[in-house]
């Protein structure tokens, strides 16, 4: 799990130093917000490869956020983190991204087997994006060489 | 209402229902009767007074006639010729032809000597100058005496009339046989007491008299003597001692001799005593109808209003219960999601501790130990006591969620032993035997399939457990049976033989959060969940309950109709 950055987004402090410190210990890469917005501009400062994202936050909340997430950075994988009483939340996210959902309490062992499954996924999209661009640039040389 | 207010308004009922009846009722019998009896006893009084004046008139115009009798001789026969025996003994068979009451015929010259005689006594010779009736007779012209018995020792009464001859009197003589007269005067007879007698002016008795007292006697009993005239007098005398009488009485014979007719009241007014009977049947029949309808009215009533009642709050019961359950639902599942947030800080700092203590034993910096155990102990409880918070509040949320299931057709004979076929396993290990009963045609209910699964499983689950409670591990027997309800629904009956459920606890039993179970074990809602379910996919859930026989479940549910 050398590569996996981490993103926690909650509106609980403590969780997310908590869990930072946990994911840390555990030589994964974390990064956290407090907010939908937060979560944002940490997105654009810094490559991450899955979001654990609280569904119910103050401000912008989690659909809000999953959306604003998925039109700038499509590749990164979402995983949703819901109070029970918001499953309709989750499936919302589901259907607008998200890659799955947790419910709360969540074992931390959980998240973290939820977000590198996710991680593998992600990782998986990018191979394949990779050998098809690489395809595509082997297809053709003189191809490569317009553009080059 | 408790059970005393139920006896008061009975009570008020009652009494009014017998009262208020009873009162016109007893008047009207009252009222009658006395009506009744009065009229009665004027009607006797009229015909006591009528037969009086008809006897009075019967007993003058006899006296009459007799005295006509020998004034029609005096008038029409000589002195000289009536004293011939001859014509005597004729005259004396031709009034016996007129009337056989009398006895003998006896003439007198005017200084008394009784000069001729036919009868069956020798009298003539004797003087009569001085006696009081020869006297009377020539003073007023015709006399009738009071009866007495005179030589002869024979009860008679005679009548003399006076006729003229040159100047001089002279007197007709004849005797009136008393058993005649007597039996003229006694012919009346009224009731079983009724009775008639004359009475002279000394109140001595003139005939016999049927209920005792002969002639010549003064009856044991004086009567007060009436008031002078012709009028017939009523009065009610009571002799001492004796019965009550009834009396009508008049005077004959220029009030000389006194007629007297009576009657035993009780005898007079037989017909009123005879009514009684009828009347005071009518009111024990009445009364008993009264009091009869009362009794069946008033517990019809009070019957009907403890239904009232009973059903009222039931209904109310419904109400309060159908709208706290959905601000409960509300309320908890707010709840149950805000404490979802500090379970989850617990959970990752658990596992943050987790983390470190593994750490710290392989930096050497903590011994595995005993110690360590009972921190590794504590922190496994704290981990089942966040599971044990989680599962609650998913129960909560679950019940709070009133979401709309997917409706569908279902076959409760295809689906009913599916889902007891997922218990057998369980119930197998604790020999409990599952009896199904199901029906020959197949009924479909509208449900949504997974959540009746849900409310089944929920009711087998809670009837296992209810017998293991009575039981252990001996077992014991669920019924559950699929039946098509008369109402358009259709019932599915979970019966179990275990220990049942106390009647204070099981009108709560629907109610959320309430469990008879340790605590852990049970988040009481499994029940108020499944009545939820059933309540959305209108249908109805019941319970009853004997402690110690089981208890017995029934969900119904409408009968679908498969859409053409």
């Amino acid at each position: 799990m050398d590569n996996l950055k981490l993103m926690i987004v909650d509106d609980e402090e403590r969780f997310l130093a908590t869990t930072e410190k946990l994911l840390r210990k555990k030589n994964v890469d974390v990064v956290t917000a407090s907010s939908g917005a937060e979560a944002l501009e940490k997105l654009r400062a810094q490559a991450v490869h899955v979001v654990i994202l609280d569904v119910k936050m103050p401000g912008m909340d989690g659909v809000a956020t999953l959306k604003e997430i998925k039109r700038q950075f499509p590749l990164v994988e979402v995983i949703m983190l819901t109070g029970h009483a918001t499953v309709e939340s989750a499936v919302e996210g589901l259907q607008t991204g998200a890659v799955d959902y947790l419910m709360k309490p969540a074992d931390p062992d959980l998240i973290l087997q939820k977000a590198t499954d996710a991680y593998h996924r992600r990782m998986g999209v990018e191979e394949k994006i990779r050998v098809a661009r690489m395809r595509w640039l082997m297809k053709s040389p003189r191809e490569m060489l317009k553009n080059a | 209402m408790d059970k005393n207010a139920y006896t008061s308004v009975r009570r008020f009922i009652l009494i009014t229902m017998i009262l208020v009846p009873s009162i016109p009722f007893l008047m009207v019998i009252g009222i009658g009767y006395h009506y009744f009896s009065l009229s009665i006893e004027n009607s006797t009084i009229a015909s006591m007074k009528r037969i009086v004046a008809d006897h009075r008139q019967m007993i003058s115009s006899f006296l009459s006639e007799r005295k006509n009798d020998l004034e029609m001789i005096v008038n029409t026969v000589s002195f000289d010729e009536i004293t011939q025996p001859e014509r005597l003994s004729s005259l004396f068979v031709q009034l016996q032809k007129t009337s056989s009451a009398f006895s003998d015929l006896g003439i007198f010259d005017k200084n008394g000597l009784h000069v001729a005689y036919h009868g069956p006594y020798n009298l003539t010779g004797k003087i009569y100058r001085d006696a009081p009736w020869f006297q009377e007779t020539l003073k007023n012209g015709v006399y009738i005496s009071n009866v007495f018995l005179g030589f002869r020792n024979v009860p008679h009464f005679i009548i003399a009339v006076a006729g003229r001859r040159n100047g001089d009197s002279w007197v007709i003589r004849a005797t009136v046989d008393s058993q005649q007269f007597n039996t003229l005067v006694r012919q009346v007879r009224i009731g079983k007491t009724g009775e008639a007698y004359l009475l002279n002016s000394q109140g001595v008795l003139q005939t016999d008299r049927r209920s005792g007292g002969t002639l010549m006697e003064k009856p044991p009993e004086p009567i007060p003597t009436p008031p002078e005239g012709d009028d017939v007098h009523t009065m009610i005398h009571s002799p001492e001692g004796g019965e009550i009488f009834l009396y009508a009485t008049a005077w004959l014979k220029d009030r000389q001799w006194l007629l007297v007719v009576r009657q035993e009241k009780a005898d007079a007014f037989s017909a009123l005593r005879k009514s009684w009977l009828p009347v005071a049947l009518t009111s024990l029949i009445g009364g008993a109808c009264i009091v009869w309808a009362a009794f069946t009215l008033t517990g019809a009533i009070v019957r009907k209003m403890e239904k009232t009642d009973t059903e009222k709050v039931l209904l109310s019961q419904q109400l309060v219960g159908a709208s706290r359950l959905a601000e409960l639902g509300e309320m908890s599942a707010g709840f149950a999601h805000e404490i979802n947030n500090p379970l989850q800080v617990i959970s990752a700092e658990l596992s943050l501790i987790r983390t470190l203590q593994t750490e710290m034993v392989e930096t050497g910096q903590l011994s595995r130990g005993e110690s360590y155990e009972e921190i590794t102990d504590s922190m496994d409880q704290i981990k089942t006591q966040i599971d044990r918070c989680s599962k609650i509040t998913r129960s909560i949320l679950k019940f709070g969620r009133q979401e709309d299931g997917c409706d569908a057709l279902v076959a409760l004979d295809k689906v009913v032993p599916e889902i007891i076929d997922m218990v057998k396993k369980k119930a197998e290990v604790h020999s409990i035997r599952i009896d199904c009963r199901l029906p020959e045609k197949t009924i479909r209910v509208t449900a949504d399939p997974s959540r009746l699964q849900q409310v089944l499983l929920n009711l087998l689950n809670n009837a296992m457990d209810a017998i293991l409670d009575k039981n252990g591990s001996a077992g014991g027997l669920i019924h559950v049976s699929v039946s098509n309800g008369s109402d358009g629904m259709a019932a599915i009956e979970v019966r179990d033989s275990g220990s049942g459920i106390q009647p204070e606890n099981l009108e709560k039993i629907f109610t959320p959060f309430f469990t008879t179970k340790p605590v852990g074990k049970g988040t009481g809602l499994g029940l108020s969940v499944c009545y939820g379910i059933i309540e959305q996919m209108g249908g109805k859930m019941a319970v009853s309950s004997k402690v110690g026989t089981g208890t017995e479940f029934t969900v119904k549910l409408p009968i679908g109709r498969l859409k053409v």
